[in-house]
């Protein structure tokens, strides 16, 4: 392969990434352009691995954490799903799209009341993991917003009368349609995307280019 | 009620070593600046609030500490020096002989959260190059950020090289709204092709015009970036950019430090004043720029004349880090 021996030329590349719901297709990415790596067995408590040919270092980390870390440059390079990453606001490049995880970050209500619209009310009370989404979404359309910040299980603040609405992600809608909601707005597609440290991207940017390269074949094709 | 002994957000002290060093980076920095003429200049802490909200941006804007004195004008304090620089130049300083040539060092306050070391008070050091020719400016500015670097002991680092009329000229060909604008530049920046790719969709731009909106995104690298950059654009504005830029970069080569420089037209970002080159300092293991400048060839109209103008700043809290190591 062409851009392999780029990526070579001494520098070691470090990657945050998480052991969420992307890993498995994240390491198959990888592994797609021979980068394997070492003891990434789903009952590995290794929060630092490699891969065989000691180009990379991989650290795992919580989903949230990922652009944290990059932004701050202790690893250059990091993969998190766009949800994560809009509402970090976190100031790095975000230079690939790797077209896996795809889901959708919806505005979803109690099924059947869905219709009315949220634009009647004075204000709408949401219940969301992702409070600087949603309050960037409602505020940019003239909406006042309450924001209830919930850490799981959203899909239950409309039923018992805790919020009319949410805001979360959907793949399937199972779940939505499981709790009797369902999805009244599209905010936008959510995917997992490349990041890459501002300063690092200037600094190593040829085996950081290669990388972007590399992966991008790897992802992937959807016709848009 | 706050204790007395509770620290307000954004402020520090530096003492014993933290202390020793940061006045001897500071030495170190000036007897480069001295070499190459450069004199000090010392501005006051605030000054009326319109000196520094002209040239910033609105974005910017909204970082400045303002206040009122006691006959109800708006003030602020500094949020960094080449406002307050130019406007000296254009009140005291026009009859001295061009190129003027000013440092200056000292703390600026910005109402951000703290990030990447650097507070609400921080300590900048730069340079400012006033009346002087375009090209050549450009890179003795640069190369004094350079030879600065070294004399620190930092032999590492990484210069990331655009050209806001390039850019300019594309989109003032292109007509987009200043809204819009702000959020492009923002994408453009962040090298996020998915973002931009929807805000584009709302827009009403031609197909070619949002291609080529797309291409600047992957516009790094060397030299050969400018060559690539030509078959994009056919204004004349970003034409002469590109022309400045080339031979920008072939002066340095000859100089032997286009190892150290990448040409980045993507990054669009920073105060409004920039007209020209414009350049972030990185170093290995900063994470953040370490430093900045660019060319602000209008910011002195503001002030009643008319002076190209180039210059830089450090933000000595990031590069402490990398002193002595």
């Amino acid at each position: 392969m062409k851009h392999s021996g780029k990526i070579k030329s001494k520098e070691i590349i470090s990657i945050a990434l998480s052991k969420g719901r992307l890993f498995e297709e994240v390491l198959k990415l990888f592994k797609n352009v021979n980068i394997e790596l070492i003891d990434s067995k789903i009952g590995s408590r290794k929060l630092v691995l490699q891969d065989r040919e000691k180009n990379f270092q991989f650290f795992l980390l919580k989903p949230v954490d990922v652009p944290t870390y990059v932004e701050y440059g202790v690893a250059d390079v990091g993969i998190a799903g766009r949800d994560v990453l809009l509402e970090s606001k976190a100031d790095i490049h975000l230079p690939l799209d790797l077209k896996i995880g795809r889901c959708s970050m919806v505005v979803a209500g109690i099924s059947g009341t869905a219709k009315e619209d949220y634009r009647e009310l004075s204000a709408v009370r949401i219940a969301t993991k992702y409070p600087r989404i949603t309050t960037e979404y409602f505020t940019q359309r003239g909406v006042p917003v309450e924001i209830i910040y919930l850490s799981g299980s959203v899909e239950l603040a409309p039923v018992l009368g805790l919020a009319e609405r949410i805001v979360d992600l959907v793949s399937t809608g199972q779940t939505l349609a499981d709790n009797g909601l369902q999805i009244i707005e599209k905010i936008c597609d959510i995917s997992a995307c490349l990041v890459v440290n501002r300063a690092s991207y200037q600094i190593k940017h040829r085996a950081i280019t290669g990388l972007i390269e590399l992966l991008e074949k790897s992802s992937p094709i959807i016709k848009s | 009620m706050k204790t007395l002994t509770q620290v307000p957000v954004g402020t520090q002290v530096f003492f014993g070593n933290a202390a020793k060093h940061r006045r001897r980076v500071e030495k170190l920095i000036y007897t480069v600046l001295k070499r190459w003429n450069y004199q000090e200049i010392i501005p006051p802490i605030f000054d009326y609030y319109d000196v520094f909200s002209r040239g910033m941006g609105s974005e910017s804007e909204a970082t400045l500490y303002r206040f009122f004195d006691r006959e109800g004008n708006l003030l602020a304090l500094r949020p960094e020096f080449t406002s307050l620089i130019a406007k000296t130049v254009a009140t005291r300083l026009l009859d001295w002989p061009k190129p003027l040539k000013l440092c200056y060092s000292g703390d600026v306050f910005r109402y951000e959260a703290p990030r990447g070391g650097r507070q609400r008070e921080f300590f900048q050091l730069g340079i400012e190059n006033i009346g002087g020719k375009k090209v050549s400016c450009d890179a003795e500015v640069i190369q004094i950020a350079m030879e600065s670097l070294q004399r620190i002991g930092i032999k590492e680092f990484q210069f990331n090289l655009g050209e806001m009329g390039f850019f300019s000229g594309l989109i003032k060909k292109i007509g987009i709204s200043t809204v819009d604008l702000k959020h492009i530049k923002n994408l453009m920046e962040l090298k996020d092709s998915i973002g931009l790719a929807g805000r584009m969709k709302q827009l009403n731009l031609s197909t070619k015009n949002k291609n080529v909106l797309y291409s600047l995104l992957n516009l790094t690298g060397k030299s050969k970036v400018i060559s690539s950059a030509r078959h994009l654009v056919t204004n004349e504005q970003s034409m002469i950019a590109l022309e400045n830029l080339e031979s920008l970069y072939n002066k340095l080569k000859r100089q032997k430090l286009s190892k150290h420089l990448t040409i980045d037209l993507s990054g669009v970002r920073g105060l409004d004043y920039y007209t020209g080159i414009v350049f972030k300092i990185y170093v290995p293991g900063s994470g953040f720029e370490v430093g900045s400048g660019g060319r602000y060839d209008n910011l002195l109209k503001n002030f009643g004349c008319d002076l190209p103008s180039v210059g830089f700043t450090f933000y000595l809290e990031r590069l402490m880090p990398f002193f002595l190591k």
